[in-house]
C-alpha cells in the first residue's frame, strides 16, 4: 500500500474498504462475460485489484453489465440491482448498453441502459480486453474517491423516475417499489 | 413431501450463461424441468435480413460467444455455395487449422466451466490459462481476442504470418504436456468420478429420438461426425479418428470432449505437415457494397465443437439474404435433451448436467 | 437417392421431387401430406430431424415451411459408399390463415422449433401441447419475423420514446 493512502484510510475507512473489495455479482448478462474468466484467473488475476465474484447479489457491491441487454434480461438486472446492498456500483461493458451498439435496430434489446438503472461507468470496446476492465475499475476508484460514483444515491433520489421508465417499458413490473414515494 | 417450484437462473452460481430453468422439485429430486431461454435473444435472423452479405459477418460471429469461428465458417460456406465460389487449396488448410484451434479453445473453456462449477479450481485455472495462450495466437493471426472475423467467402482474410505454425506447434505441445496433469487431477480423480458417473444418462435410443448431436451422441457409442460424413475444407485430406464412449452419462461425455481435444491437436499437426507451402489463400469476391448473389437456397452443415451446426439460407437475388436460419446444436440439447435428462436427478447436479451437455445460452436464443 | 425418389413417387401422389448434385433432395408437397411423409421417411432411416424453418413470401401471401431431415450415420471405413443425404421438405400455407398440424408425434425434438415459429411468425400448430412464449418477453402486434415488421420503426416507437431520467425530471418539475 502506498504511504500517502494511510491518511485516506483514517479519514474515511468505509469508503476505502469498499473501494478495495469489489464483490462482483455472478450474473452473465451478455457476451462480455467471456472475458471475465481470463481476468479472474491466473493470467490477469483480478484479485490484485480486490475483485472477486460472489454468488449472490446480497453480498455484492459491483455489478458488471457485460454487453447488450435484452428486455427479458433487463427485468432480471433490475431485480438483481435492487437486491444489492448500498453502496453499489454499476459498470457497463461495450457499446451496446450505451446506445444499442450493433443491435441498434433489434426489437428485443434496449438502446440505452441508463434510462432504467443508474450506470457509474462504461468500458468501451467489443469485447473490452481484461486490461480495459482493470483500467475501468481503477478509474472507478478515482470516482469513488471524488464521490462521483453516486449511482446508488441517484437511484434513491430519482427512484420514481426510474420506476416510471421501467413501468413504461414493461407495463407491469410484478414486484413492489423498492423505496417509498415511488409514483410520479 | 411437498412439491416446490424452483427458479434456477439466470442469476445463479451453477448456471453458465444467461439461461433459466424452472424446476419442479420434491425434496431434492427433480420431477419436471422447463427450460426458459430468451434472455439473450437479439433476433439475429431478422437483423441479418437488413444487412448486406458482407455486413453480416460481425453479427454472425456473435451468435456463439465461446466459439465464434464455426459460425463464421458456416456462413462463409453458405455464401460460397450460393454464389459458387471455390476456396483455394492453401485457404482450405488454413481454415481447417483455424477451426481446430477454435475447437481446442472452446473445449478448454468448457473444461473451465465444468471444473469451476464443481469446485476444481486448480484445473479451472489451468484450462483458462491454456485457452489464453491460444487466444494470443488468435490475436497474432487476426488482431482480436474473441471475435476474430477471419474467414470470408472464398477463403481467409490473410495468410499466416511468418513462423506462425512453429509458434502454434510450440503452444500446442505446451498444452499437450499438461494432459497427464489434467488426467491426474481431474479426469481420473475419484472425487470427480463420483460426481459425474451415472449422472444425466442419455441412452442411444433417447439420443436418436431427441435429435442429439455432438458429444451427447458420441458418448453413446455412435461415430456421428460431419467432418467425416460430409467432409468440408481440408478434412477429407487428413486422417483422423472420432473418439467415442459407451456410457452415455456426464462422465463419458466429458471424456469424449477430452479425447476430441487431443485428437484436434493431433489433427493440427497433420494439417500443418500436409499444407501447401505457398499459394493463394482467398478467391477474389466482388465489391461488397454491390454484391448480389443469385437466387437460390442452401443448407450447409459443419461440425462445431458442440456438434452438428447447420445453416439454412435463402437468397432472392438481392444484396441481402432473404431468410437465414441457424440450426445450432445447443438448441436441441438445451431445450429437448436437457429437459428430459434432468428428470429424476438431484438439484445439485443441474449445472453439472447442463455443462456436460455443452449448452451455450446465446446459441439457443440467437 | 434415386431409389428413394422412386419409392416416394409410388407411395405418395402429390409430390414434386428434385435431386441436387450435393445429396440434397427437395420435396415439394401439401401441408396435409407432411406428417405421413415424415413418418414414412423416418421409417426409411432418416431419423434426424435437423431443422424446422419458415420463410415469409409476403408477395405471394404465403408461408413456406421447411422440414430438414438427415440420417444418423455410423461412420465406418466405407463411409463414402453409403448413401447419405439431406431431405428438404417444403409445404406452403396461407399467410392469413396460418395453421398446420404439429409433427411432435413423429419427431419429439420438433417441439421447441414449433414453439419458436408460433412466436416469431404467428403460425398455429394444431396439437402442440404448450404454445407459450419461448424467447420473447414483450407482446408484439405483428410477430417480429414477418416481413412486414419494421424493426427500426419499432425501436424508435418503443425504446426511443422512453425519456432519459434528466428529461423526465425536467418534465416533472415543469408541471
Amino acid at each position: 500500500m502506498d504511504r500517502n493512502q494511510i491518511s485516506k484510510w483514517f479519514k474515511n475507512p468505509g469508503k476505502m474498504a469498499n473501494k478495495y473489495s469489489f464483490h462482483v455479482v455472478y450474473f452473465c448478462t451478455g457476451c462480455g462475460i467471456i472475458e471475465i474468466p481470463p481476468s479472474i484467473t491466473t493470467r490477469w488475476d483480478a484479485e490484485r485489484f480486490g475483485i472477486i465474484p460472489v454468488a449472490t447479489p446480497r453480498q455484492a457491491n459491483l455489478f458488471l453489465i457485460t454487453g447488450y441487454v435484452s428486455t427479458k434480461t433487463l427485468k432480471a438486472i433490475i431485480r438483481t440491482y435492487e437486491q444489492m446492498p448500498e453502496p453499489k456500483y454499476t459498470v457497463a461493458f461495450g457499446s451496446c448498453p450505451i446506445n444499442g451498439g450493433m443491435y441498434y435496430d433489434s426489437y428485443n434489446t434496449i438502446t440505452s441502459l441508463d434510462k432504467y438503472i443508474p450506470v457509474d461507468g462504461y468500458i468501451a470496446g467489443c469485447m473490452p480486453r481484461p486490461e480495459a476492465i482493470f483500467i475501468g475499475v481503477t478509474h472507478l476508484w478515482k470516482l469513488i474517491d471524488m464521490d462521483k460514483a453516486d449511482g446508488y444515491k441517484r437511484y434513491r433520489r430519482d427512484y420514481k423516475f426510474y420506476r416510471a421508465n421501467q413501468e413504461q417499458l414493461f407495463k407491469e413490473l410484478g414486484w413492489p417499489p423498492l423505496f417509498k414515494d415511488a409514483s410520479l | 413431501m411437498r412439491e416446490l417450484e424452483l427458479f434456477f437462473g439466470p442469476q445463479h452460481l451453477g448456471m453458465v450463461g444467461n439461461f433459466s430453468i424452472t424446476l419442479k422439485v420434491e425434496g431434492d429430486r427433480i420431477l419436471k424441468a422447463d427450460a426458459n431461454p430468451g434472455f439473450l435473444h437479439r433476433g439475429f435472423e431478422k437483423l441479418m435480413e437488413n444487412r448486406t452479405w458482407m455486413q453480416n459477418f460481425p453479427l454472425v460471429c456473435r451468435i456463439n460467444v465461446v466459439e465464434p469461428d464455426h459460425m463464421e465458417l458456416i456462413y462463409s460456406m453458405a455464401v460460397e455455395k450460393l454464389a459458387g465460389i471455390e476456396v483455394p487449396e492453401r485457404g482450405k488448410f488454413i481454415r481447417s487449422i483455424y477451426c481446430e484451434m477454435a475447437r481446442v479453445g472452446s473445449h478448454l473453456f468448457g473444461l473451465w466451466a465444468y471444473a469451476n462449477m464443481l469446485g476444481f479450481d486448480t484445473v479451472a485455472h489451468w484450462a483458462m490459462y491454456h485457452r489464453d495462450l491460444l487466444l494470443d495466437l488468435f490475436e497474432e493471426l487476426t488482431g482480436a481476442r474473441v471475435y476474430h472475423i477471419y474467414l470470408r467467402p472464398g477463403g481467409v482474410r490473410r495468410d499466416f504470418p511468418d513462423g506462425f505454425t512453429d509458434r502454434l506447434v510450440e503452444t500446442l505441445h505446451k498444452i499437450g504436456g499438461k494432459v497427464p496433469d489434467y488426467n491426474a487431477t481431474f479426469f481420473e480423480n475419484s472425487i470427480f468420478k463420483k460426481r459425474a458417473e451415472g449422472i444425466g444418462t442419455v441412452t442411444r435410443e433417447e439420443a436418436i429420438r431427441m435429435g442429439a448431436v455432438g458429444h451427447t451422441i458420441k458418448a453413446t457409442g455412435m461415430k456421428y461426425d460431419i467432418r467425416k460424413i460430409e467432409p468440408y475444407d481440408a478434412y477429407d485430406q487428413v486422417d483422423f479418428d472420432i473418439p467415442v464412449r459407451t456410457g452415455g452419462d456426464a462422465y463419458s461425455r466429458l471424456l469424449t470432449i477430452r479425447d476430441d481435444m487431443i485428437e484436434s491437436v493431433h489433427m493440427i499437426f497433420k494439417l500443418i505437415d500436409k499444407m501447401p507451402k505457398s499459394g493463394e489463400v482467398y478467391t477474389k469476391t466482388p465489391n461488397p457494397f454491390k454484391w448480389t448473389i443469385p437466387e437460390g437456397e442452401a443448407y450447409v452443415r459443419c461440425e462445431s465443437s458442440r456438434g452438428e451446426l447447420g445453416l439454412y439460407i435463402v437468397s432472392n437475388g438481392g444484396e441481402k439474404p432473404y431468410r437465414v436460419h441457424f440450426n445450432t446444436p445447443s438448441y436441441n440439447h438445451g431445450l429437448t435433451v436437457l429437459e428430459k435428462a434432468l428428470v429424476g436427478e438431484s438439484v445439485s447436479d443441474v449445472g453439472n448436467i447442463m455443462i456436460s451437455l455443452y449448452v451455450v445460452a446465446p446459441e439457443i436464443d440467437r | 437417392m434415386e431409389e428413394l425418389k422412386k419409392k416416394l413417387l409410388a407411395y405418395f401422389t402429390d409430390l414434386t421431387i428434385q435431386i441436387h448434385d450435393d445429396y440434397r433432395m427437395c420435396i415439394n408437397t401439401q401441408k396435409e401430406t407432411v406428417v405421413s411423409l415424415l413418418n414414412y421417411l423416418k421409417n426409411m432411416g432418416y431419423e434426424h430431424f435437423a431443422l424446422l424453418s419458415c420463410i415469409d413470401w409476403i408477395d405471394k401471401g404465403e408461408f413456406e415451411l421447411i422440414y430438414i431431415l438427415s440420417a444418423y450415420m455410423e461412420v465406418c471405413d466405407k463411409y463414402q459408399e453409403k448413401e447419405q443425404g439431406i431431405i428438404i421438405i417444403k409445404a406452403r400455407i396461407s399467410r392469413d390463415d396460418a395453421k398446420v398440424i404439429s409433427v411432435i408425434n413423429v419427431f419429439e425434438n420438433a417441439e421447441p422449433y414449433e414453439r419458436e415459429l408460433h412466436e416469431m411468425f404467428g403460425i398455429k400448430f394444431e396439437g402442440h401441447p404448450r404454445l407459450t412464449p419461448l424467447m420473447l418477453e414483450r407482446e408484439y402486434e405483428i410477430p417480429p419475423f414477418r416481413k412486414d415488421f419494421d424493426t427500426l420503426k419499432y425501436v424508435d416507437n418503443t425504446f426511443g420514446k422512453i425519456p432519459s431520467i434528466e428529461e423526465r425530471k425536467a418534465n416533472y418539475e415543469r408541471t
